[in-house]
């Protein structure tokens, strides 16, 4: 279920790093298919990362001398890593549950206090889980999965906006 | 864009960049070591390295290329008023100004005036609402040609119906019923601000709304925060923090408006959050001609507990 759990928040978060990208570029005012486009695209160029490090994860794992003992090792890395990034993704999901009031106050409040601050750390926090995921079993495999993680992590709304440098995207 | 310009003073990059003649609203050219020198002076080295990435033609700032900076910066500021809910913010003002005006009789039909609109987010959006009525017409002014050709392009793509021009809001063949703004009134300061709001006297105009960043300590580095994460262009991170900065106090705003617009009764509207001492990011300067005083009270409903005192 770890993998799952992983998969499923990596797919939410590259969704909204597409989300992110795309904002501020389009100055019409009705972007509801703009924006949808934007999340979709972010989702996709997810999976491309998500198939990255799955792919490295089953050489890695083929090539093991005790593959089972590795997985369960792997596992336990992730399950640390959940315990940092489900809570933040939990209130982000609870905070867009609150911003569906529709009130102008409740709605900017909702940005000055979690969104914008969040998108802030963001950066911390996914360090913080691969640190805090590694702990659990320290070694130069996991080290160097985590650091694949936390490099397209972060790197992802650079390949889009690189992407869209090069005319790839709109 | 760092922490540092929150400690700075103005003017702002974009006031610095662009010249325009008042009178013939025609631009000016703005040498390009002048603007530096007045940064140098300012001591704000972000803003020198800012500008000294602009090019330039025979030492004039290259108008095309500060035009795209321009439309670009307001592009993103678009992004965070939408995120902040402006328009609707503006909106829900806005309808019970124009319920009192109606009740009390006023011409149709009514023209609201946008002062500064840049590529007309607010215009366009209560034009796409539709949320005002049938009875209002939606202008956008600006000196700036190429914000407001970019403004008439968004609208026409999303065939809305509103209207931007080259123009001196005051100076209108069709003078407007309510003058409103965003972020406008902190690029004046003393008798320029006096001078914007005396303008406001003439027979025409009914009321006038206007928004700008609320003052307050937390003000600056929550502006920055929004800028670091939701902008990109230098430009427009280095402006907007600036704008925090630079916003004028609640109380002097006022006084300044009953001194010059004394033909208004005036108020902030949202200085604190559900009467609570938590600041908001906007705040507005609201007045209404005396004759349509009670009935916009009256039509505010529970909004007026957000209204400051008015006189």
């Amino acid at each position: 279920m770890i993998p799952v759990f992983l998969w499923v928040l990596a797919t939410i978060d590259s969704a909204f790093i597409g989300y992110r990208e795309a904002g501020g570029r389009n100055a019409l005012i009705d972007k509801r298919a703009y924006y949808r486009h934007a999340l979709i695209r972010g989702a996709v160029v997810g999976q491309v990362a998500v198939l990255i490090v799955g792919a490295t994860t089953a050489i890695i794992l083929a090539s093991s001398n005790d593959s089972v003992a590795l997985f369960s090792k792997l596992e336990s890395v992730g399950a640390r890593m959940l315990t940092v990034y489900v809570p933040y993704a939990v209130i982000l999901l609870i905070t867009f549950l609150i911003r569906s009031v529709p009130s102008v106050d409740i709605r900017s409040i909702t940005s000055t206090v979690i969104f914008g601050p969040f998108t802030l750390i963001r950066p911390i926090v996914v360090l913080a889980g691969a640190v805090w995921g590694v702990l659990a079993a320290p070694g130069a495999i996991t080290i160097a999965l985590t650091t694949l993680i936390v490099c397209l992590m972060l790197g992802l709304s650079g390949i889009l906006s690189w992407l869209r440098s090069r005319r790839l995207i709109s | 864009m760092s922490l540092a310009t929150i400690t700075r003073h103005g003017p702002e990059i974009s006031d610095a960049i662009v010249s325009f003649d008042p009178v013939t609203l025609q631009r000016k050219p703005v040498k390009k070591a002048d603007v530096l020198a007045q940064f140098r002076e300012l001591r704000n080295h972000e803003a020198v390295k800012i500008v000294e990435q602009m090019p330039e033609q025979n030492g004039v700032l290259d108008p095309a290329v500060v035009d795209k900076i321009l439309i670009t910066s307001h592009c993103e500021m678009q992004r965070m008023s939408e995120e902040f809910q402006h328009g609707k913010r503006v909106s829900e003002l806005l309808k019970p100004i124009l319920n009192a005006l109606r009740e009390g009789g006023v011409n149709n039909p009514i023209r609201i005036v946008d002062i500064g609109c840049g590529t007309g987010f607010v215009i366009r959006w209560l034009a796409a609402s539709g949320s005002l009525g049938d009875d209002v017409q939606l202008m956008g002014v600006d000196f700036n040609v190429a914000l407001l050709n970019e403004a008439q392009r968004l609208a026409t793509i999303e065939n809305l119906r509103c209207k931007f021009e080259v123009a001196n809001a005051f100076r209108l063949d069709e003078p407007a019923t309510v003058f409103i703004s965003t972020g406008i009134l902190h690029h004046f300061r003393d008798e320029g601000l006096s001078y914007l709001l005396q303008q406001h006297c003439r027979a025409e105009t009914c009321a006038f709304v206007h928004f700008d960043f609320h003052s307050s300590p937390m003000a600056p580095l929550g502006s920055w925060l929004f800028h670091a994460v939701r902008m990109r262009e230098p430009l427009a991170k280095h402006d907007g923090v600036l704008s925090a900065v630079r916003a004028h106090k609640s109380r002097y705003l006022l006084e300044v408006t009953r001194s010059a617009a004394p033909e208004f009764v005036s108020a902030i509207y949202g200085t604190r959050l559900w009467r609570m001492p938590i600041p908001r990011v906007f705040h507005s300067l609201v007045g209404v001609r005396p004759k349509y005083h009670e009935a916009f009270l009256r039509n505010m409903g529970t909004r007026v507990a957000s209204l400051g005192k008015i006189e």
